[in-house]
């Protein structure tokens, strides 16, 4: 008997081979469009089929009963349906989705402008950034070809919509960088201190930012530094301004990357005519090693420290007094900053930082003694929980450790502030069309003995395949500059409320982007100063007070091709800024010097094969200045004629040595444009003296040389 | 003595099905090769590379059909006319299946040689931003795998076929591809491969060779 309970089972098991079901089918998407190359599978077996050109699929199995059956492409998004396979023919009729890809995903826009090699919507790389013509590879000044900001002119900083200098703040890997320029000099600007080589990615906000990023009235410029170099390489540059030479050590999970500069303007200077007096052209020394280490294929570890010394000694007219002043300026600076992350499972990720800063500026003004040192020790703790496919909660702590200190012959003044910040912000996308982030950020001083609050909201709306609505709302706070704070401990935070309103339409090859913005300024420091001071050296102030206010609109708009011309991308950018302030020493709201009403940017890229080079054209234009007339007694009304500029530099790709090799040529102001910044006058008005560029046109040439790589890490 | 024969009975069966399924899987696996084999057109990878993504997610302890349905997608992918967007979705994907075959199969020349022809492709998708970074990356996997094992002939025809694609200036070029090429061409004339473990690239090799003069 039990014979034939084996025999039974044996023959029913074999014959369960033969009941086969044939399953066939059409795949469309919603609008009726059929689908070639999904692919169809039982799921846990290997039957399954493609769908051809015309949607349809068919394929027989020999499983029964209750199965799922999985569809999917790429593009779309995968989906399933139960069956029942009983021997008769199944046939269906399946609808698929489009999926949202990272291109045509609703992200929140509204004040953001990344760059940088991962990001799909990236508005620039970091070769683009290295690139720009006239930028001479500084972050900054690559920046300012982006809508939204003003020709800086001469002074140090990234002039967002009508905020000063001081208003941008760097955050490199997400830590807070103190002082990211050197010295600033009588109306001449100094360079970013961080090379553009140095990033994977940029994103320069110009409003309505997350509450991770505090302490900036007006804009935030976020570095990402890059991750693990692929190979040991060695580089050498050598340039008109001086050399530079790095080496990158890899090993199995991490890497060492030392390198180091050493500029000197002399050579450059004596040979092109410049309109500034120099005693010593500027000379620049920086060394930095960086240390990446990758212990698990989820976590890094990024230690980065660079120290740089600057000398530069000039001779500034004295209006007051139709001589000149001796101005003699040396600026060391450390900055070392050590972050950690790790996704240690895919629904949340840690990161944690530490960074120390610390500048010592001295010099002399004839023969007065000053000195400026500062300090910013900063810790951070961000804890980010993933929910579902994209959307996030995060929380983070920080505390910082802040002072300078100022020193005027013998006497000095210095102030110490510890200040401790909470944020916490949730990104929900509500369906696909729809993103919102919501947050707020909590900060005390204990100089300022105050406590602040700033909520942050944006919203994103997808309209379009390509296109998006997004708006921003924010209050922003930021400590007074450590000028103020050193002469006072009486000041609170100055205030900016800002509202955002902004349309994108985005393809691989064009980028539109336009932006409308209202920003508010409340409790910005003023003070009791005669004249219009200056922003270099030393200044005494009286009855330093938050009096300040003011407004700043406008309009800024993008347009980006990289598709129509073959080898060839430019882009367009065009702010329009109505702003006024009271704020220093004004005596009504006025337009600052720093703010132009108009300011255009093209920058045009052409890959030339026949001589394997690329050249890169940059026009810029900015509508008059206002500067400071005493004669004039309506304060600020007087205005400069138009900024032109138009710069070109030629990037030829060679090989030197058998090793990959670039060699630049820049030049600045080709046409030779007279520009203007303002002018300055004596307190009496007699007189007035122009203030004009450092020269008239600059020249840079180089020969940057990679061993064993294709890239530059330094 | 029953127990002994219920016991024979069930462990014949039990072996059978084993044996079964193990000769499911080899002909299954026989079925993809032909499918690659024959396939020319990127409808006929999308094809080869639908069946062996089922044949993947049904055998997830066997890096083979991971391996070759990267493959497969890599090549429906180049041979295909999607728009740019999709084309680098698909490398992506093609990457997936080859990152999981180099999980269960790892340190291996051949899992790394398919990385590095996908990165090159993927960096090709948006050149102008992405050959700085990823033409090295692609260029460092292929010497990875040439040093796990440096008789491997597709690695010298993804380096050969990459600096062919490779403008001079970048390190790339005609006269350049040759040489490597040429490697990769008396490599191929040694190769031993069993079962179904990768041995394609002979022929590409040949015609890549024809257009180095």
């Amino acid at each position: 008997m039990k014979k034939y309970i084996y025999l039974l089972i044996i023959i029913s098991s074999s014959f369960s081979a033969f009941a086969q079901t044939r399953v066939s089918g059409v795949i469309k998407t919603s609008n009726g469009k059929t689908i070639p190359g999904v692919n169809i599978t039982l799921v846990n077996t290997y039957d399954g089929a493609s769908t051809d050109t015309s949607g349809h699929f068919a394929f027989t199995t020999t499983e029964t009963g209750a199965h799922v059956l999985h569809y999917v492409t790429v593009g779309f998004k995968p989906d399933s349906v139960a069956v029942n396979l009983n021997g008769k023919p199944l046939n269906l009729s399946l609808t698929i989705k489009e999926a949202v890809s990272e291109l045509n995903a609703v992200t929140i826009t509204a004040g953001t402008i990344e760059t940088g090699d991962a990001k799909k919507g990236a508005v620039l790389s970091s070769i683009d950034i290295a690139t720009t013509a006239g930028a001479v590879a500084d972050i900054v000044a690559a920046l300012q070809t982006l809508p939204g900001t003003s020709q800086a002119f001469s002074e140090n900083g990234l002039f967002v919509r009508g905020g000063s200098g001081a208003e941008t703040r760097t955050y490199f890997d997400g830590m807070l960088v103190k002082s990211p320029f050197s010295s600033q000099l009588p109306d001449i600007s100094s360079r970013s201190r961080f090379s553009p080589f140095l990033f994977k990615g940029t994103t320069f906000s110009s409003g309505g930012y997350s509450a991770q990023y505090g302490q900036a009235l007006s804009s935030a410029l976020i570095l990402e530094s890059k991750d693990l170099p692929e190979k040991t390489s060695t580089e050498f540059s050598i340039l008109t301004v001086g050399f530079g030479a790095a080496h990158t050590e890899r090993f199995a999970n991490s890497s060492l990357t030392v390198g180091g500069i050493y500029y000197n303007l002399h050579p450059t200077y004596s040979v092109f005519k410049q309109n500034i007096h120099w005693d010593q052209a500027p000379i620049d020394k920086t060394g930095n090693i960086q240390y990446k280490w990758k212990p698990t294929k989820s976590s890094m570890l990024k230690v980065f420290s660079q120290y740089s010394n600057n000398d530069v000694s000039l001779f500034t007219d004295n209006p007051d007094s139709a001589g000149v002043i001796h101005v003699i300026d040396h600026n060391k600076n450390t900055y070392t900053n050590i972050t950690y992350q790790d996704n240690f499972n895919p629904d949340w990720r840690i990161q944690a930082g530490a960074s120390y800063g610390n500048t010592h500026e001295s010099g002399k003004l004839d023969s007065n003694n000053f000195r400026k040192n500062d300090h910013l020790l900063q810790g951070r703790f961000t804890l980010t929980r993933y929910l579902g496919q994209r959307s996030l909660l995060r929380a983070g702590a920080e505390a910082y450790q802040n002072g300078a200190l100022e020193g005027w012959n013998n006497q000095s003044r210095s102030f110490d502030d510890n200040m401790q910040a909470a944020f916490t912000e949730g990104e929900v996308f509500l369906g696909d069309n729809v993103v919102m982030r919501l947050g707020g950020r909590a900060e005390h001083s204990s100089y300022l003995a105050d406590w602040n609050l700033a909520p942050r909201t944006s919203l994103a709306v997808k309209t379009g395949t390509h296109s998006q609505v997004s708006m921003a709302y924010g209050i922003f706070y930021q400590n007074p500059d450590d000028t103020y704070l050193l002469q006072s401990h009486q000041l609170g935070y100055e205030k900016a409320t800002h509202y955002l309103l902004n349309y994108q339409y985005l393809t691989s090859g064009l980028t539109f982007r336009v932006e409308a913005f209202y920003k508010q300024y409340a409790d910005l420091t003023k003070y009791d100063y005669d004249g219009f001071p200056k922003t270099y050296a030393v200044n005494n102030y009286s009855n330093l007070y938050n009096g300040g206010d003011g407004y700043a609109k406008g309009i800024d708009v993008f347009w980006r091709d990289k598709q129509s011309i073959p080898g060839g991308d430019y882009y367009i950018s065009y702010s329009y800024l109505d702003t006024k302030r009271d704020f220093r020493n004004y005596p009504i709201q006025a337009t600052p010097p720093f703010a132009a009403k108009h300011t255009l940017n093209i920058v045009y890229k052409q890959y030339i094969p026949v001589i394997k080079s690329e050249l890169s054209t940059a026009y810029a234009f900015s509508s008059g200045r206002t500067y400071y007339n005493p004669n004039n007694p309506d304060f600020l009304s007087d205005r400069t004629k138009a900024y032109n500029n138009l710069s070109m530099n030629l990037s030829y790709l060679t090989r030197f040595f058998k090793q990959f090799a670039v060699v630049y040529v820049s030049v600045n102001n080709i046409p030779g444009f007279n520009n203007i910044y303002g002018y300055n006058y004596p307190s009496n008005g007699s007189t007035r003296e122009p203030v004009y560029p450092a020269a008239k046109r600059n020249y840079l040439f180089g020969l940057l040389v990679t061993i064993g790589d294709n890239t530059f890490n330094h | 003595m029953k127990t002994l024969k219920l016991c024979i009975a069930l462990l014949i069966i039990t072996f059978s099905v084993k044996a079964q399924s193990a000769d499911k899987y080899t002909a299954a696996m026989q079925k993809g090769m032909t499918l690659v084999d024959s396939a020319s057109t990127a409808e006929q990878f999308t094809t080869a590379a639908n069946f062996f993504e089922r044949v993947a997610t049904a055998e997830t302890k066997q890096w083979l059909p991971q391996y070759y349905a990267g493959y497969c997608i890599l090549h429906a992918t180049i041979l295909g006319k999607q728009d740019n967007e999709t084309k680098d979705a698909s490398y992506d994907k093609a990457m997936s299946y080859v990152e999981k075959a180099e999980a269960l199969k790892p340190a291996n020349s051949e899992v790394l040689v398919l990385e590095g022809y996908i990165t090159f492709m993927k960096m090709s998708v948006f050149s102008q931003q992405r050959a700085m970074t990823m033409i090295p990356k692609a260029n460092a996997l292929l010497e990875k795998a040439l040093v796990i094992d440096p008789e491997n002939p597709r690695a010298f025809l993804v380096k050969g076929q990459n600096t062919f694609y490779t403008p001079e200036s970048f390190g790339g070029g005609k006269a350049k591809a040759k040489e490597i090429l040429t490697t990769a061409a008396d490599k191929y004339k040694n190769q031993k491969a069993s079962g179904f473990e990768p041995a394609w690239g002979a022929r590409r090799c040949q015609v890549l060779l024809q257009q180095c003069n």
